[in-house]
């Protein structure tokens, strides 16, 4: 293999607990987002676009479906002779099973993948982030820095600082102080989970914090704290643009929405940067002569003869005929029945909501995730009440 | 069907069709909002289980071959067999009829080199969904010769035979005085043995601009489309990554197919919209067939017209083709105001 300047580390074995029943069967990076793409697209996009075309992606909780998803790496040009994506799961080895016990474990764990490469650097990802970002900056700041690790940083609302991973800095950037989810948070610039290490330095590290017994094998918990402990030169990256964790139902359905805000700094259409992902090989959409369309994101494969109104509609999705979707999130394949109503809700990929159902949420801030189960309680509350 | 290898014969010159194919060959031009013609047969042989296949293209085959590329998106970038591409740019004319032996000759080690027993010759601009294993199970049961697929008792110009009878052919045009696999299954004293297979399916030949334009805008009837577009065979093209299509707070769309990554801000009734359109605030478009990447400005009107690829029509422009007749507006050209008048 030839030596590479610098290699990515995407970690995407997360399982998004707080999306409910979206990640039951499949992980969070697989979660379908923006009409058409997964979560994991943009991480791998941003790869691709900066030039990165060396990805080991680490994936752990139900994987069946991401690791189909990502093949070859194809759809991302990341079918490389040298290079290109490999997909590492926990394995076996002579003293056993071992899973990925932290973020900073799975790392340790995949040493020798990395050193097949001899990198000067490591990027660490996580596939669970809403964002387009040029890592290739990133890079050249490190080094000019002189960092042994540079973190990408944004400014998040003071309000909101406590529930972020908080870096306090000093005017050259440098890192002083690392704060997990800080109740009186001293700074807003919150951690993205995005590191560049200088890789013998995360080499040594990787190795000091896995003989530690007491440590979690977490970079945010474990090894940041340690790399500050013992006065290595850590340096904020900032960041400025969109970047959103989806991470929970009502999260997933902001990021949605705010793709339809015409003023949103997340820009799809962006031929400069495009944001790659498997196709799915669908006829164009098809809109009704009595159907109605606005404010929408509507992708290829869909019918639509209802009403669609500021929602995310993606590939193969069936709107049938009095049907009005309102601020919704539809994900593919499912159908909407005749005359369903339907305001502030998720439907989860193939879901078949029947003709005339109602669904909206109980209280205003509140979002729906439907399910099959949710929608077999709703019947039977009809059947009683009827 | 590692039992039959795939022909296009991609070499059609069609004046009728000029306006369309100034700058490509009759099997890129672009059809139903994200496809080139070429894409029906190519996924009609890949769904029906052919893994080998030959294109024999003639004119400007630019496009072609930058849309096919090494196959990749009809699964056919195979070590063994997949995708072969044939250009004979030094022979004259060819016939007029489908499957010019000439041409098949100079690629003649193609055919000799495959072990395919059957072969299935088919020109690039019929539109259809249909399974060709159906059509050899029938030539085979039948002991058939030929076996041509037929609509209505019109030829598709589809045609099954044994690869060593098509040797045969080949080797033999001096003397028989066929020149192409038309030129044998239309002369009605020939010694072959020809059968028709029925197709029984939505059926659309492209062989002129207002053909093209009438099974165009055909495809916004459901019935059509779903007879085009099954999901079980579906139609594989180029992948283009472009973002879902955005509808703006003023869109209004109606009865229409709309690809990936356009912007609608107007107004769009009875259109086919390929990838990548942009249709401006104001704007009415209405009855028409719009190509790739054209951007179409603020407050124009439109109607019954066909916009080649990457065109741009500026604000206020007012066209009106007639039903039998599309204006068109040919590829990468900038139609004004003052232009239309």
């Amino acid at each position: 293999m030839g030596k590479k300047k610098c290699i990515a580390m995407l970690l995407a074995g997360g399982q998004g607990s707080r999306l409910n029943s979206l990640t039951k069967q499949l992980a969070k990076p697989a979660v379908p987002f923006g009409g058409k793409y997964r979560i994991i697209d943009f991480t791998l996009s941003n790869c691709t676009n900066s030039g990165i075309d060396t990805v080991g992606v680490l994936t752990q909780y139900q994987p069946l479906l991401l690791h189909s998803y990502i093949g070859i790496g194809s759809a991302w040009d990341l079918d490389r002779r040298d290079g290109g994506v490999t997909v590492l799961p926990p394995y076996s080895e002579s003293s056993g099973v071992k899973w990925y016990e932290g973020t900073a474990h799975a790392i340790y764990q995949n040493i020798n993948y990395i050193e097949q490469y001899d990198p000067d650097y490591v990027l660490i990802l996580s596939g669970d982030h809403i964002y387009k970002m040029n890592y290739a900056k990133m890079l050249d700041y490190h080094i000019e820095k002189g960092a042994d690790v540079t973190i990408s940083v944004i400014e998040v609302p003071w309000s909101e600082a406590s529930r972020f991973g908080i870096m306090n800095t000093n005017e050259q950037m440098e890192i002083i102080e690392f704060e997990e989810k800080p109740v009186h948070p001293k700074n807003n610039l919150a951690s993205m989970g995005i590191y560049i290490f200088s890789w013998p330095l995360l080499r040594e590290y990787l190795q000091i914090d896995n003989n530690n017994p007491h440590s979690s094998h977490d970079f945010g918990k474990d090894v940041i704290p340690l790399l500050l402990h013992e006065g290595k030169r850590l340096v904020a990256y900032p960041f400025k643009g969109y970047w959103k964790d989806v991470g929970t139902v009502k999260s997933l359905w902001e990021a949605n929405m705010d793709l339809l805000n015409p003023e949103c700094e997340l820009n799809l259409f962006d031929h400069m940067w495009r944001i790659y992902s498997v196709n799915p090989n669908q006829p164009p959409q098809y809109i009704a002569a009595y159907a109605s369309v606005v404010s929408s994101l509507v992708n290829e494969g869909c019918v639509i003869e209802g009403e669609v109104e500021h929602s995310v509609v993606f590939q193969g999705v069936h709107i049938q005929k009095g049907a009005v979707v309102k601020d919704c999130v539809v994900m593919p394949d499912a159908t909407i029945g005749e005359n369903v109503y339907m305001e502030k809700a998720i439907v989860p990929s193939a879901l078949e909501i029947p003709a005339g159902t109602v669904i909206r949420p109980s209280m205003p801030e509140e979002i729906v995730l439907v399910t099959k189960e949710w929608l077999e309680q709703q019947r039977s509350e009809t059947i009683e009440k009827g | 069907m590692k039992m039959m290898l795939g022909v296009i014969d991609a070499t059609t010159y069609m004046e009728p069709l000029q306006n369309l194919a100034a700058h490509r060959s009759v099997a890129a031009v672009p059809f139903a909002g994200r496809y080139r013609l070429i894409d029906f047969v190519l996924s009609n042989m890949v769904n029906s289980g052919i893994e080998s296949v030959a294109i024999f293209p003639k004119y400007q085959y630019r496009s072609l071959m930058d849309h096919l590329g090494s196959g990749k998106n009809w699964d056919l970038n195979r070590k063994r067999d997949g995708l072969f591409f044939f250009p004979s740019p030094d022979l004259p004319l060819p016939s007029s009829q489908i499957g010019a032996f000439q041409h098949f000759e100079q690629h003649i080690d193609y055919f000799l080199r495959s072990k395919q027993k059957y072969a299935l010759i088919c020109n690039s601009y019929t539109v259809c969904n249909i399974d060709y294993r159906l059509v050899l199970e029938q030539h085979i049961a039948s002991q058939c010769d030929i076996t041509e697929v037929r609509y209505q008792g019109r030829s598709l110009e589809m045609f099954v035979l044994e690869t060593s009878l098509l040797l045969d052919l080949i080797a033999n045009r001096v003397q028989t005085g066929y020149n192409s696999i038309g030129d044998v299954v239309h002369n009605p004293f020939h010694s072959l043995n020809v059968c028709h297979y029925e197709h029984d399916g939505y059926v659309a030949v492209i062989d002129s601009v207002e053909s093209y334009f009438h099974h165009s805008l055909q495809l916004l009837q459901p019935d059509v489309w779903k007879q085009l577009f099954i999901q079980s065979r579906p139609i594989y093209t180029k992948v283009k990554d472009e973002p879902p299509t955005q509808y703006t707070a003023d869109a209004v769309v109606k009865n229409s197919m709309i690809a990936n990554g356009c912007v609608i801000e107007g107004h769009v009734e009875n259109c086919i919209v390929f990838r990548g359109v942009k249709i401006g605030k104001g704007a009415v478009v209405k009855n028409s067939v719009i190509m790739q990447k054209t951007q179409i400005g603020e407050r124009c009107e439109l109607e019954h017209v066909i916009i080649d690829k990457d065109a741009k029509v500026e604000n206020d422009v007012k066209i009106t083709g007639a039903e039998h007749r599309p204006f068109i507006i040919r590829k990468g050209t900038v139609q004004g105001v003052l232009m239309s008048q």
